[in-house]
């Protein structure tokens, strides 16, 4: 097996998370700055909040009929399936439909913002996500 | 109809050869776990396909295959309820951490808090909130194993205890995250298939025809002792215990350590989130047709069958396919009954080898390394302190299980792991993702209260306390009759989380959250994978 971790003591690296990290030669704050990264932000902040209080929103209501509408909820719609049964359905159709968008959307619009939001602040070799907190310092 | 009482050698059998399965994967993955990242996080080079089966296998339990079928044998809609909050909770995951996990994280919760937090404290906070939500989920689940093996296979309630926890303890400690990652994912095939199969033969008695099946439950569950109802209320009656419950189903996915740990097992963020899409389409799949087990269940053995489906109706499934293979004592009823046993126990192994890997991970990584040789220690060290932790709290596990006993309810327990889960782990994990002046006196506070007020409130709770049969259920105080404490614990992490950070001075976690944020949104600095296996 390939020995890609070093066995010497991990104490820089780690410690570095914590206290005064030197910043090294990302500047963090300017990537944060940067359009990209504040479009990118943007974008998804747009569909992941508005999608969190729907899901969150549908599923309470569900749960809060379930609790407190028991009548409602064991109405028939068709013979021996309820309203109850009905509406759980929903649920599953729910995850898996914005499971899909969101999966869809950030193959297609987050990851290339992402990657052009490091890309501008550091040199090729870096900007593959793959650098930095395992690195032993050289 | 009764139980199994005797040795069921053709049980045995197949559990044995399940049994071997995971050994030759064991042997397989034995060689490569050495490092840490092989021994956590099976070097990164899981598959967004092959995580999504993982989580499946890590976060369908006992309690999901035969406890819900069990309970919508019995109760009908109710039992639904959780496979509801179950699946839902998978947007919480993905929408809000499982992404950021793996861009900002390594091995454990604790690294994404200590990385812009106090290490110490956020880290010891963080062990604290893993390791007490693995001790109920896996004391829950070594019971449920040491019950269903009893009862299936006709070997007593210990050595049941012992042999599930001596197996779990083999891949753990033998093969770390890639044996307990391909264990998990042999046994969610197993379960899909073994489920699968089951619910066709049920289908087909109805002419493949859902709404059929559903009036044929509901006709064997009329009667004055059934409790059986396509409507809610039979299972639940306390309203908002059923909202409160709901809440920390819905949370509580998104604090559970063995489910979040696996997303430090892929290569990208971008596999991350394919194999929480995966995931919800396993699960998803396997809520569905657990519903088709219950009602197939109801709508064959009837009433009847009630007393010998036992409490909770966990014997509804294994009953039921029995039945379906030809009845009790021909060769197809023992046959298929032998097989949803040997599904049922690579369930309980799966999981609770999960658990117990990130359990150790907690004790480890966090707490041994970090906290006591501060970083001075090897690689190599960090993985032997890795297997002793393993092996401890699996003992402990065995213990407590076994002095526990069977009276403990697997689904009580579970629930209430899900409810600390959402409580201690979630608020501040989110907090330290998306809030800028969250700091360590908040963490360290948000977990203390999460974990503090859900123990405090389960322990005052009805089911503890349990009235005289026939009296109203109320727990220590007549004003309080929550059974899952979610509904108060769950914002009173949050609160402690908003508290502690307003009422420190300190500002520093201000300035690392810069680097945390880029790093979660973009990936930029993420822990790569290892070479491919």
């Amino acid at each position: 097996m390939e020995e890609e971790e070093p066995l010497a003591p991990r104490g820089e690296a780690q410690a570095a998370h914590t206290e005064d990290r030197p910043a090294g030669e990302i500047d963090w704050q300017a990537i944060e700055r940067s359009p990209e990264f504040q479009e990118l932000i943007r974008r998804r902040r747009s569909f992941v909040l508005p999608g969190t209080i729907f899901f969150l929103g549908w599923y309470m209501a569900f749960i809060l009929l379930t609790a407190y509408a028991v009548d409602f909820m064991s109405e028939r719609v068709y013979q021996g399936l309820t309203v109850g049964y009905v509406l759980a359905l929903t649920q599953f159709l729910m995850v898996l439909v914005l499971g899909i968008m969101y999966l869809r959307r950030a193959d297609k619009v987050y990851d290339p913002l992402a990657r052009r939001a490091i890309a501008r602040f550091v040199d090729d070799d870096a900007a593959k996500p793959t650098t930095t907190t395992e690195e032993t310092p050289r | 109809m009764t139980v199994l009482a005797a040795v069921n050698t053709l049980a045995i059998a197949v559990f044995s050869v399940i049994l071997a399965i995971t050994l030759v994967i064991t042997y397989w993955a034995s060689k490569r776990a050495r490092s840490t990242s092989e021994f956590y996080a099976a070097g990164r080079g899981i598959t967004g396909f092959q995580n999504g089966l993982a989580i499946s296998g890590d976060y369908l339990s006992a309690a999901s295959f035969l406890g819900i079928a069990g309970l919508i044998f019995l109760f009908g809609f109710d039992g639904f309820i959780y496979s509801i909050g179950f699946l839902v909770a998978f947007l919480t995951v993905m929408f809000l951490l499982a992404e950021r996990m793996r861009n900002a994280g390594k091995f454990t919760i604790a690294d994404v808090l200590s990385f812009r937090l106090r290490e110490r404290p956020a880290r010891v906070a963080a062990a604290l909130g893993t390791l007490t939500v693995a001790a109920f989920y896996l004391i829950a689940q070594m019971v449920g194993a040491g019950v269903l093996i009893e009862k299936l296979v006709g070997i007593n309630f210990t050595l049941s205890v012992l042999l599930t926890g001596t197996f779990m303890l083999c891949y753990v400690v033998f093969g770390g995250m890639l044996a307990t990652t391909w264990v998990q994912i042999t046994k969610a095939v197993l379960l899909m298939t073994g489920i699968f199969v089951m619910s066709v033969f049920v289908l087909e008695r109805v002419g493949f025809n859902p709404i059929e099946l559903f009036n044929q439950a509901e006709a064997q569950g009329q009667g004055k002792e059934s409790t059986f109802s396509l409507g809610p209320g039979t299972f639940l009656k306390n309203p908002i215990d059923t909202v409160s419950l709901g809440l920390a189903l819905v949370l509580g996915t998104a604090g559970l350590p063995h489910i979040l740990m696996r997303f430090f097992t892929v290569p990208d963020a971008k596999a991350a989130r394919s194999s929480v899409v995966y995931a919800m389409f396993i699960i998803g799949g396997f809520y569905i047709l657990t519903t088709f087990i219950g009602f197939g269940a109801r709508a064959v053995l009837g009433e009847g069958g009630v007393e010998a489906a036992g409490k909770g109706g966990n014997l509804a499934a294994p009953l039921l396919a029995q039945e379906l293979g030809g009845g009790e004592g021909t060769t197809g009823g023992d046959l298929f009954l032998a097989v949803i046993a040997g599904v049922a126990f690579a369930t309980i192994l799966a999981v609770v080898a999960g658990l117990v890997l990130s359990a150790s991970s907690a004790v480890a990584h966090d707490v041994w390394s970090s906290i006591i040789r501060k970083g001075q220690n090897s690689d190599r060290e960090e993985v032997i302190a890795a297997k002793i932790a393993a092996l401890t709290i699996g003992a402990i596990a065995m213990l407590a299980a076994i002095v526990g006993g069977s009276g403990l309810n697997v689904s009580f327990m579970v629930g209430l792991a899900f409810a600390i889960a959402a409580s201690a782990n979630f608020p501040a994990l989110l907090l330290a993702l998306s809030w800028p002046r969250f700091n360590t006196a908040g963490a360290v506070t948000g977990v203390l209260f999460g974990i503090g007020s859900a123990l405090v409130l389960i322990s005052i709770s009805p089911i503890v306390w349990g009235g005289p049969p026939g009296a109203p259920d109320t727990g220590a105080f007549a004003w309080y009759d929550l059974n899952n404490p979610g509904l108060i614990s769950i914002p009173m992490g949050f609160l402690g989380c908003v508290l502690g950070t307003l009422l420190s001075k300190e500002r520093g976690a201000e300035r690392s959250f810069h680097e945390l944020y880029v790093r979660s949104e973009t990936g930029l600095g993420a822990e790569k994978a290892a070479a491919k296996h």
